[in-house]
C-alpha cells in the first residue's frame, strides 16, 4: 500500500449557525483503502464528506484531499474525485442516455465505453427516463456516473441504505471491482455496521460530531479486548488502558477496553471482540459515563 | 476452477478461509498444478469482499509455496507441492503426543485442549508467549 | 456545458416559445385587421392634435371598435413577469431537488456552472422580451399614430422597458429561489412581487423619472402637446382646481366667470421624452435585476452546501 494519504484532516470542523455539525476531526485515510465512515444519523458523516468534496467550507481546521484543498483547488481536484450524494440525485427528466451525455460533457476524463457497458450489464434501457427507474436502479446509474469518471477517490454517502439486499450486493460489488482494477480509494458512509468488515479495510467512527476511531480494521480488532472478571472497580484497568464500555452484574464486571499494549492484569479473563461489537460500543459511548480522560481524543492515524 | 465462499459467522478471518479453501481444493484434486486461481477482480465480484483480503490470501498461499503469481497473468497452483519430510512429521507427532499426555495429567479436558490448540495455530494469535 | 444548460432548460424555453406563439396567434390576425381598418377609415390624416369633427368621429369609431381588444392587450404587461419567473425554474429546481450536488461534483467548478446556468435564462429573457416588443409594436402601430406612445398600455410594451421587466422578474425569482430552494413558492412570490413593484413604479415613479415640462396657453393646446402625457392641467390662478378630460379648451372648466379668456397650465411629458423615460425606467429595472441576480449567484456560490 502506498504511503500517501488520500485524505488528511487537522482539527476540521463545520458549524451551521451555532451548531457544530463536525468538530475536532483529525484523521488520515490511506490511499488505496476502502474506509467505512460509521455513525448514527446526524453525527456528521455527510458533513465530513461534503467538506472532502468541496461542497462546504470548513469553519475550523484544515482539510487536504490528494494533497490539495477541495475548495481552493476545485478546478484541478474535482476531475480526480467522485461523489455520490445521499439519495443519489439525478435529473429525473433526463433519459439514462442523456444523463451519461451530461456526465461526458462535464468530465474531461470520461470513459464512455465503460459507462455504456455497465448500463448494459445492469440490463437498463438507455432511453428510459430516470424518473421511471427504481431506487436501486437509480443508485446504480449514479454509481455508473461516479465510476466512469475514473476517480482516484470515491466518496459514497449512505448509498446503499435504501437498496434491497441484492441491489446492495451488486452496488458494492461494482465498487470493489473498480478498487481491484485501479487501486481507487473509497470512503463509504453507512449506519449499517454488519456488512463493513468484509468490504472495508479501514474504519472511522463519528459520534456527536466527533471522530473517535480511525484506523485499519485489523489494527482496531487487534487492539480491543473484552475483559471479564469478578465484580470490581475498573479503576486499575483504566489507569493503563481506555475503557470504552463497562457493565456490571451482581458478581461480574465486563469491560471493553482499547488496550495500550498488553493487558497483564491477571484477574481479568481476556477475549477477542469482533468489529461490530467494537463499533457498537463506540457508537454508544458517552465520555462522561466512562473513564476516558478528558482531552484524549484518541484518533489513531495509520 | 475453484469457486470461493465465505462464512461470515465462522470467526475465521476471511483471507484465511480463502487460503483454507485453496489448500483443501489442492488436497482433493479440484485444483491441480498449473491451474489458474480466480483473479482478484473475479473473487471480489463474486464475494463482494475487499480486494486486499484476496491479495492477503494469495500472498499467504505464495509464502506457503502452494501457488505462484505470474505478473500480468495471474496466480497459478505451484508445480510441485512442498515435500514434507517423513522424519519431521514423526518427530512432531511424538512431541504432540507428549504434550497431550501432560495436559491430561493436569486435568485439562478435551474441549480446553482443542481450544488451546486452535489458539496456538492461529497465525495472528493474540496471546504471545511473554 | 452549453448543451447541458440548454437541455436542462428545454422545457421552460419551450413553454416560453409557446406563450409567444399564443400571443402571435392572437395578435397577428387582429393586427392585420386593425391596420386594414385604419387605412380604410383614412385615419392617417387625422394624427394632428387639432382635428376636425369628422376626424374626431372616425377616431371615436375606430377606437370603440377595438376597445375591448386593446384593453385585453393591456394585460400583456404581465407576460414579461410570467416569462421571467418561468425561466428561473430550472435553476431553482436544481437546488430544490439536490441535483446541484451532482452537478457541482463533476469536473467543472461551481463558478462555471453558475455562469452557464444563469446566462442562458438571461439570454432567453432578453430574446423573449424582444420578440414581444416587436410583435406588440407592430400591432399597436395604428394606435401609436393616433395617440402616441406615452399611454399606459402602449408605453409598457413598445419601448425597451419590457426587457427590464422580464429581467427583473427573472432576478427576483432567482434570488428568492436561491435562498428558499422551493420552486413553486419562489415563482409565485416573485410574480406577486413583480406585480407589486410594477404597480408602484407605474403609479409613483414613472411620470417623474425625467423632469416633466410646463406649458401655458389659452384656448387650444399647442402642437408640442401632441401625443404628450398630461400629468395635470389647471387654470392659471386656480392651481387647486385640476381639470379632467381633453387638454385645453376641450376640458371641463369650472372656472369663475370673467372677461379675461381662460389661461391653462399643463404639466406634461412630451412625446420627445419617450426614449429618455424608457431608458431610465429600463435602467431602473435592469439595475434591480443585476443586483438580484448577483445576489442569487453569490448566495449559491458561498452559502449553499
Amino acid at each position: 500500500m502506498s504511503e500517501q494519504a488520500a485524505v488528511r484532516t487537522d482539527g476540521l470542523g463545520k458549524r451551521y449557525g451555532s451548531t457544530w455539525a463536525l468538530r475536532d476531526c483529525t484523521l488520515e485515510i490511506p490511499a488505496g483503502s476502502v474506509t467505512a465512515l460509521v455513525g448514527p444519523n446526524g453525527a456528521g458523516k455527510t458533513t465530513l464528506l461534503h467538506l472532502l468534496i468541496g461542497l462546504g467550507k470548513p469553519s475550523a481546521g484544515r482539510v487536504e484531499v490528494l494533497g490539495l484543498s477541495p475548495r481552493r483547488d476545485a478546478a484541478v481536484l474535482l476531475p480526480r474525485l467522485s461523489f455520490v450524494a445521499q439519495d443519489h440525485p439525478l435529473y429525473r427528466g433526463l433519459s439514462i442516455a442523456d444523463t451519461l451525455k451530461l456526465a461526458r460533457k462535464l468530465n474531461p476524463s470520461w470513459d464512455e465505453e465503460r459507462a455504456q457497458a455497465r448500463i448494459e450489464r445492469l440490463g437498463l434501457d438507455p432511453h428510459r427516463k430516470v424518473s421511471k427507474l427504481s431506487g436501486g436502479q437509480q443508485a446504480q446509474v449514479a454509481l455508473t456516473l461516479a465510476l466512469s469518471k475514473e476517480p482516484e477517490l470515491l466518496l459514497l454517502d449512505e448509498p446503499v441504505a435504501s437498496l434491497d439486499p441484492l441491489a446492495r450486493r451488486e452496488f458494492l460489488g461494482a465498487v470493489l471491482e473498480a478498487v481491484a482494477d485501479t487501486q481507487m480509494t473509497v470512503v463509504i458512509s453507512s449506519h449499517i455496521v454488519s456488512e463493513l468488515e468484509r468490504v472495508c479495510d479501514h474504519l472511522i467512527t463519528l459520534v456527536d460530531s466527533r471522530a473517535q476511531l480511525a484506523g485499519s480494521i485489523a489494527e482496531i480488532v487487534a487492539s480491543h479486548r473484552l475483559l471479564t472478571g469478578p465484580r470490581s472497580d475498573a479503576a486499575s484497568v483504566a489507569r493503563v488502558h481506555q475503557v470504552i464500555r463497562e457493565s456490571h452484574t451482581e458478581r461480574q464486571t465486563t469491560l471493553l477496553v482499547r488496550a495500550n499494549g498488553h493487558v497483564y492484569d491477571s484477574c481479568w479473563e481476556q477475549h477477542e471482540v469482533d468489529l461490530e461489537e467494537i463499533v457498537l460500543a463506540y457508537l454508544g459511548y458517552r465520555p462522561g459515563a466512562n473513564r476516558w480522560e478528558a482531552g484524549a481524543q484518541e484518533v489513531v492515524p495509520v | 476452477m475453484i469457486e470461493f465462499h465465505l462464512d461470515s459467522r465462522s470467526g475465521v478471518p476471511a483471507y484465511l478461509q480463502l487460503v483454507q479453501q485453496v489448500r483443501q481444493a489442492i488436497r482433493l484434486g479440484i485444483l491441480r498444478p498449473g491451474d489458474q486461481l480466480p483473479t482478484v477482480k473475479e473473487v471480489v465480484a463474486t464475494l463482494t469482499i475487499n480486494p486486499n483480503t484476496v491479495l492477503h490470501a494469495y500472498r499467504q498461499l505464495d509464502l506457503e509455496g502452494l501457488t505462484e503469481g505470474r505478473r500480468g497473468v495471474g496466480t497459478f497452483v505451484a508445480e510441485s507441492r512442498p515435500a514434507i519430510q517423513a522424519s519431521d512429521l514423526r518427530s512432531l507427532r511424538t512431541t504432540l503426543d507428549r504434550w497431550v499426555a501432560r495436559a491430561r495429567e493436569a486435568g485439562v479436558d478435551e474441549d480446553t485442549i482443542a481450544a488451546l490448540f486452535a489458539e496456538a495455530i492461529r497465525p495472528d494469535s493474540v496471546s504471545r508467549v511473554a | 456545458m452549453t448543451w447541458v444548460a440548454w437541455r436542462l432548460q428545454r422545457t421552460e424555453t419551450l413553454i416560453t416559445l409557446g406563450i409567444l406563439a399564443l400571443l402571435a396567434a392572437l395578435l397577428v390576425p387582429t393586427g392585420i385587421n386593425m391596420a386594414n381598418a385604419y387605412h380604410h377609415l383614412g385615419l392617417s390624416s387625422c394624427t394632428g392634435i387639432e382635428q376636425g369633427s369628422a376626424c374626431g368621429q372616425k377616431i371615436g369609431d375606430f377606437q370603440m371598435r377595438f376597445e375591448s381588444l386593446t384593453h385585453l392587450t393591456d394585460w400583456f404587461t404581465l407576460v414579461p413577469g410570467v416569462i421571467g419567473v418561468l425561466l428561473a425554474a430550472p435553476f431553482i429546481f436544481d437546488l430544490e431537488h439536490g441535483t446541484y450536488r451532482l452537478a457541482w461534483t463533476q469536473s467543472i467548478t461551481r463558478r462555471r456552472w453558475l455562469a452557464s446556468k444563469l446566462s442562458l435564462p438571461i439570454a432567453a429573457a432578453v430574446v423573449a422580451a424582444g420578440v414581444m416588443i416587436l410583435l406588440i409594436t407592430w400591432w399597436r402601430t395604428p394606435d401609436i399614430r393616433l395617440d402616441g406612445r406615452l399611454g399606459n398600455g402602449t408605453y409598457d410594451a413598445v419601448g425597451t422597458v419590457a426587457i427590464g421587466y422580464t429581467l427583473f422578474a427573472l432576478g427576483l425569482a432567482l434570488a428568492l429561489g436561491a435562498v428558499w430552494r422551493r420552486a413553486a413558492a419562489s415563482i409565485t412570490v416573485a410574480f406577486v412581487g413583480y406585480f407589486a413593484v410594477r404597480i408602484f413604479v407605474d403609479t409613483y415613479l414613472r411620470d417623474h423619472l425625467v423632469a416633466p415640462l410646463k406649458a401655458t396657453f389659452k384656448g387650444n393646446p399647442p402642437a408640442r402637446l401632441n401625443h404628450a402625457e398630461i400629468l395635470s392641467q389647471t387654470v392659471l390662478g386656480h392651481p387647486h382646481v385640476h381639470l379632467q378630460g381633453p387638454v385645453g379648451a376641450g376640458s371641463q372648466i369650472a372656472a369663475p366667470k370673467g372677461a379675461t379668456p381662460t389661461v391653462f397650465q399643463a404639466v406634461y411629458q412630451p412625446a420627445s421624452h419617450f426614449w429618455p423615460l424608457q431608458l431610465t425606467e429600463t435602467g431602473l429595472f435592469v439595475g434591480l435585476a443585476v443586483l438580484l441576480i448577483a445576489f442569487a449567484a453569490w448566495w449559491t456560490h458561498e452559502r449553499t452546501v
